[in-house]
């Protein structure tokens, strides 16, 4: 049986107030999903401002696994291998 | 003694504040304070020690909200912010009104989509307040151009007025457990039924502590050429209300619109009341001439305050709760504007001055002298 992998979140630098200043977390988690449901259990103030009260990501966030959009692959449901890299950037905007 | 008039502005970019010594000839501006997200709503919490509060509605990572305990010199996030149980199956969308409970430390906060939330602790911890947010009307309620926000809170004593648009206005008479729609005589313009029981769309709702049955509402007027089913309903803008808002009358003849977002009470004559008309369509003053309307007999008739703003050429809008009145002997309003001007009304609104022309957009004033 494979074991869960380790990843590291990469935490943007808006964020990091809300996890003691850390930029990165080492994370086990074998899918997007259940890398926030671990922070959903052990950084919940980072988790609160990635997603809402529903459990749903928040609308103006991108999450990246190692370089490519998480849309472009399977959204929450994507896997992760050991070593990736999870990272959560507000949208681009302007105006 | 009082020696200080402290303006909180919470803008499209945060949230600034001003102040003045109480003949408020000069305003100094500090700010902007947040992370440059929209502020809805402030507080300028005077019981004790001042405290002040800001919404920060931040469209990235959800909703916080800010608390200052030196008067505006800087700002922090408070512990947690307003959320909703993870089984309710709604998300806070918005902060719309922060208002100041019955204990020290006790907070009220009106939010999006509209519910109700305390707070015991300054705002470190909320809970929700079920008797309006889960109430039987609360999931039929709908988003006005805004947002479904619960804008108003009104406290006296045991009863709690709260006005949500739209939603229209409720009334608890036990401290808030237990709300009813109290809407009789306040008219609708988007519905078949005039006068619906409740999904009024109200915009703001004022009362004074030496008439507390007397209650005044600005409504969603501008229904006077209305001809699908139900008819024209003109005048429905502006109400009054004189048994604790269990019916309401218009007092919008002699306004040159019945449309407009702000109402205010004068702090030391519940007979004086103050609106700012706006077309319905284009949500500006009409003719393009900012001016207040004062009526100083319960709204039986009004006069127009124009002398010092523009003549002409100007288009903004003033929203609910960006105009506010101080309790100095006389008073001076204020009001901010979708284009960024703050304009002080010196003299109880006879003479107006531009405070601050390049601020962001702006959503909320708030006065208090400390």
């Amino acid at each position: 049986m494979a074991s869960t992998p380790t990843i590291t979140i990469h935490v943007a630098g808006p964020l990091r107030t809300y996890c003691a200043g850390a930029a990165q977390l080492s994370v086990s988690a074998g899918t997007v999903s259940a890398a926030l449901e671990d922070l959903e259990r052990n950084q919940f103030a980072l988790y609160r401002n990635l997603c809402d009260e529903t459990g749903r990501l928040r609308r103006h966030l991108n999450v990246f696994v190692n370089s490519d959009n998480m849309r472009d692959l399977d959204g929450i449901d994507t896997m992760l291998a050991p070593g990736d890299v999870v990272t959560i950037l507000p949208a681009v905007s302007g105006g | 003694m009082a020696d200080r008039v402290i303006l909180t502005i919470g803008t499209r970019k945060g949230v600034f504040v001003a102040d003045a010594a109480k003949p408020r000839r000069s305003f100094a501006l500090r700010g902007p304070f947040g992370p440059g997200v929209p502020v809805y709503s402030t507080l300028i919490d005077t019981r004790g020690t001042p405290r002040l509060y800001a919404s920060s509605c931040n469209p990235f990572f959800g909703m916080k909200v800010l608390r200052s305990t030196d008067l505006g010199k800087s700002f922090k996030e408070t512990k947690s912010a307003p959320a909703f149980p993870k089984e309710d199956g709604r998300a806070l969308a918005n902060i719309w009104s922060l208002e100041a409970g019955s204990g020290k430390k006790d907070l009220w906060c009106g939010v999006e989509p509209a519910s109700l939330f305390k707070s015991h602790d300054g705002g470190d911890s909320w809970e929700m307040v079920p008797g309006i947010s889960n109430h039987e009307h609360a999931r039929k309620w709908q988003p006005g151009a805004g947002g479904l926000c619960m804008h108003t809170i009104i406290r006296d004593g045991n009863r709690v007025h709260l006005g949500i648009s739209t939603g229209g206005h409720y009334l608890s008479e036990d401290g808030g457990d237990t709300f009813r729609a109290s809407n009789g005589g306040v008219g609708a313009g988007f519905a078949p039924d005039p006068y619906p029981e409740f999904g009024q769309c109200v915009h703001k709702i004022a009362r004074h502590d030496d008439a507390p049955d007397r209650l005044y509402m600005q409504n969603h007027g501008g229904w006077a050429e209305w001809t699908g089913p139900g008819g024209p309903r003109p005048d429905i803008g502006v109400l009054r209300s004189d048994d604790y808002g269990h019916s309401w009358r218009s007092i919008a003849k002699g306004l040159p619109s019945d449309f407009g977002f702000p109402i205010l009470v004068h702090p030391h004559d519940a007979d004086t009341v103050y609106v700012m008309p706006l077309d319905p369509a284009t949500r500006s003053c009409p003719g393009s001439a900012p001016a207040v309307w004062r009526s100083e007999n319960g709204g039986d008739s009004w006069s127009r305050l124009s002398r010092g703003l523009p003549k002409k050429q100007s288009y903004f809008t003033v929203q609910r709760d960006a105009m506010d009145i101080d309790r100095l002997m006389v008073p001076a309003l204020y009001f901010g504007t979708t284009t960024g001007q703050l304009w002080i009304g010196r003299e109880a609104g006879e003479q107006w001055d531009c405070l601050f022309d390049s601020l962001p957009p702006i959503h909320n004033v708030k006065v208090e002298v400390v």
